[in-house]
């Protein structure tokens, strides 16, 4: 049978890379004598698969997992037993089975929100933010540049921004986002907050930045954002 | 300055250093099973400390059993600390974040005793430069009364003597024995207001702890020792290791630390059996942990099922110097594989040796999970393999490695050693010739893909083995051997590793040491030498530039030849194994002459037994 988990990943466990995030639950669910099924062959790893990555360091309210199981197990039961079992920082919220011909995550998710917190390092005004943003997403072409082990990659941000928009408090800037999930990939909240600052020269610390994803989801035909578990 | 509290700590580092650092999982301190205890509670607090990076510390075991060892005192508080890479540290320095355990991210100055283990040498630097972050005076003889109590122990304790100026104690042997009565003293000392004078006297009065303040060395004017004597009466002239006498009702955890991230043996460690009598006379830890002590496989089956449900993990690795010497090996391995394939568990068996290896046993082992062959010839010929006393034949590697072949592995690791004593051309052909036999045979076993892969490490002479009287051979000299043996290896199928020559003269050179190096580690330090075991940040030039600032000639401890009557630094470490029977062995090196196992023939008097009130303990009956 396969199960659809959704779980917040907290400030305790927002420094578990997405790749050990893997291991975390396979040890958690042995731990919790869950019947994990395997792959075949030599070297096999229990059927899992998780949706969208999130950045090391950021915070979640809400991500997905499929998990398959060898044995039947009610999604109460499943839920109870893993979640003692888990570490500090991972809650499980949901879990529900799915049918076994319905496509994984990573097929279906195309949609992520934001929550953005940024301290500012002088005052700035909620006029000054807004008009930058405006101007900001006037742009047809927001040009980045990432360097990795492939070299080096221009991208155009435009495209993937649904949203953006800003909130001063006292001592730091809040955006709230939203990002489009594609085949060609996405952008990484940190990526787009350091081009906004240069482009309006918003004197913010990036990096005392905190990322939390609120949410992510899939866009229907109509557009409508509808969650994984209510395929 | 004001000290940082942990919440200040925890605040600079979780927000603005560990979002910039590699690894951040290596400084939080939150994994499954780690270990929290009420910090105002604690009678004794200790900071655990493993020289090097998060991933090497946490996959040893002696770090493993003694968290849980002291945690299982309820007024005692272990918490670690490991090595902060090179990005965390610049970090650290710069936000001036002290050096911090990772359970409650108190200062390490605010621990009673701090502990390091020494595995290898190469990590001294480290040691020092973990000190200095922690803002604890370097030199034993600076720290006053309200610093921590800095001990050591390890392998590397065996050879105290590069470090004596820096350790305010050293635990000699297995110290899950003593490190309970020291607890039990520091405890004692605080509450009776001791000084710290006071209190390393009287540590000194418990058996297998070394307080090097309280003796003084004496050189001849050629740089040899002339005396080593205790300063005060009632100070024991030779400090005896201690051992656990039945590993069978030893304290094991049947619990482990989870990490959040991959560490390098990533598994369940179930100590099969300690310590090793085949005798090979360069294996210092051959030497260290006798007399050979087995678990019983009742004790392993229950210990590897509550460790797998503690953990999680997916794979049980039975370890021990030599696990194929494990009497029970065959029923453990084959009830472990049939207790944990339905939970998707494997187990892997890390050092086996050639003549102790059975195939039918690996294939059990594959079934659940494949990996490589390893073995350990040593050396290229009979001749020199008897010298070292490394009693396997090519016979055994022939058999063994055909065996594998048939049965459908295609990669094998051979590991050896170059500039071993008496060493000649004919053994370096040798390993060439023996690398190309173990290839041709799994040609013509059919397989296709046949990759063997040649390792030479350099020889280093370790203190309290049958070379210590050794000279390690020269840089140049070694470094024409391994150019010969990269041309010889030239094969498709042949893939040939080795040990810088440097790092190894470096690890000679303290593994020998005596007292006076301390000042050229500490120069080294200062001049930022760190990480020497780590290829990319090895600074040898600074090495030698440091050494000869001090006056010191690294030649003469590393690659000199030792007397028979000349007074070694470490005689002072008493191992339980005798000088007369080190020497005895030297000379039976020397003229290729071999000595069995003890376990399996007679005694052969290395005196560990009689020495120790211990013995020989196999659970499978020989």
């Amino acid at each position: 049978m396969r199960m659809r988990v959704a779980f917040a990943k907290e400030d305790r466990a927002k420094f578990i890379g997405h790749l050990d995030l893997t291991k975390v639950f396979e040890r958690s669910m042995r731990r919790a004598e869950i019947p994990m099924a395997f792959s075949e062959g030599f070297n096999p790893h229990p059927k899992m698969s998780f949706g969208s990555a999130l950045a090391l360091g950021a915070t979640s309210l809400r991500e997905y997992v499929d998990i398959e199981l060898a044995q039947e197990l009610s999604p109460a039961e499943f839920m109870q037993r893993l979640q003692a079992q888990l570490p500090t920082g991972l809650r499980l919220l949901d879990v529900r089975e799915i049918p076994a011909q319905l496509k994984p995550l990573m097929a279906v998710l195309n949609c992520a929100s934001y929550k953005v917190s940024v301290p500012l390092l002088l005052p700035v005004s909620q006029e000054k933010v807004e008009e930058v943003v405006q101007r900001f997403l006037a742009q047809e072409n927001i040009a980045y540049v990432r360097y990795s082990k492939k070299g080096k990659q221009e991208k155009n941000l435009r495209p993937f921004i649904r949203h953006l928009s800003g909130k001063v408090y006292e001592d730091r800037l809040e955006l709230e986002l939203e990002l489009d999930i594609t085949e060609q990939g996405s952008v990484k909240p940190v990526e787009l907050v350091g081009v906004m600052r240069e482009f309006g020269e918003l004197p913010v610390d990036v990096e005392g930045m905190r990322v939390h994803r609120t949410g992510i989801y899939i866009r229907n035909d109509e557009g409508k954002l509808v969650s994984p578990l209510d395929l | 300055m004001l000290e940082m509290t942990p919440e200040q700590i925890r605040d600079v580092v979780e927000v603005r250093i560990l979002p910039k650092v590699l690894k951040p999982g290596r400084y939080l301190g939150n994994e499954w099973n780690a270990v929290h205890k009420d910090w105002e509670q604690a009678k004794v607090k200790l900071a655990f400390a493993f020289p090097d990076v998060y991933e090497v510390g946490m996959s040893h075991l002696g770090t493993r059993i003694l968290y849980h060892l002291v945690n299982s005192f309820e007024h005692y508080l272990l918490e670690r600390v490991f090595a902060p890479w090179v990005d965390m540290e610049g970090e650290m320095r710069k936000r001036k974040v002290p050096l911090f355990s990772l359970e409650s991210y108190h200062p390490v100055k605010s621990f009673d005793i701090v502990g390091f283990t020494l595995q290898y040498e190469l990590s001294f630097s480290n040691l020092l430069n973990m000190l200095e972050l922690s803002g604890i005076p370097l030199h034993s003889s600076e720290r006053g009364d309200g610093y921590p109590l800095v001990i050591a122990g390890g392998p590397c304790a065996y050879n105290p003597e590069p470090l004596a100026d820096f350790i305010d104690l050293f635990l000699i042997g297995e110290s899950e024995e003593q490190l309970p009565e020291l607890l039990e003293l520091v405890s004692r000392a605080k509450e009776l207001g001791w000084s710290r004078q006071e209190l390393l006297e009287g540590a000194a009065g418990i058996g297998g702890v070394y307080v090097p303040a309280l003796y003084r060395v004496d050189y001849k004017e050629d740089g040899r020792l002339r005396s080593f004597e205790p300063v005060k009466a009632g100070v024991p002239k030779v400090i005896t290791k201690r051992v656990v006498k039945d590993l069978d009702k030893a304290f094991f955890p049947e619990q482990a630390i989870v990490p959040n991230m991959e560490i390098v043996h990533d598994r369940v460690m179930l100590e099969v059996l300690r310590g090793c009598s085949r005798g090979c006379r360069f294996c210092q830890a051959g030497m260290l942990y006798r007399p050979v002590r087995e678990r019983s496989p009742q004790t392993l089956l229950r210990q590897a099922g509550s460790l797998v449900s503690s953990t999680g993990y997916d794979e049980i690795s039975l370890t021990s110097l030599s696990t194929g010497d494990y009497t029970c090996v065959q029923p453990v391995v084959r009830a472990l594989i049939a207790g944990f394939k339905d939970k998707g568990v494997g187990v892997s068996l890390p050092s086996l040796r050639i003549d102790s290896f059975d195939v039918g046993l690996a294939e059990e082992v594959q079934k659940v999970r494949k990996s490589g062959l390893t073995f350990a010839p040593e050396a290229g010929t009979q001749r020199l393999r008897d010298v070292i006393n490394k009693n396997v034949s090519e016979e055994d590697l022939i058999r063994t490695t055909q065996a594998a072949f048939s049965k459908g592995w295609s990669s094998v690791k051979l590991y050896f050693m170059i500039g071993l004593p008496t060493e000649e051309q004919a053994d370096l052909e040798g390993i060439a010739a023996l690398a190309r036999k173990v290839a041709d045979l799994g040609s013509s076993a059919g397989r296709r893909n046949v990759t063997i892969t040649v390792s030479t490490s350099s020889f280093v002479p370790k203190a309290h083995t049958p070379l210590q009287w050794e000279g390690q051979e020269g840089i140049s000299s070694l470094r024409a051997k391994q150019q010969y043996l990269r041309e010889k290896l030239r094969d498709r199928r042949l893939r040939y590793n080795w040990h810088d020559a440097e790092t190894s003269f470096l690890e000679a050179v303290f593994a020998k040491g005596d007292r006076r190096l301390g000042r050229a580690l500490e120069l080294a330090h200062s001049k930022g030498c760190k990480f020497d075991g780590w290829s990319e940040h090895f600074k040898y030039e600074v090495w030698l530039e440091a050494l000869a600032e001090e006056g010191l000639d690294p030649h003469f401890y590393a690659n000199r030849a030792l007397e028979y009557d000349e007074l070694l630094p470490w005689d002072h470490i008493d191992s339980g194994v005798s000088k007369q029977f080190l020497a005895d062995e030297h000379q039976a090196a020397l003229n290729g002459s071999i000595t069995k196992d003890c376990r399996y023939e007679e005694c052969y008097a290395c005196g560990v037994c009689p020495e120790l009130g211990a013995a020989v303990e196999l659970k499978g009956g020989v």
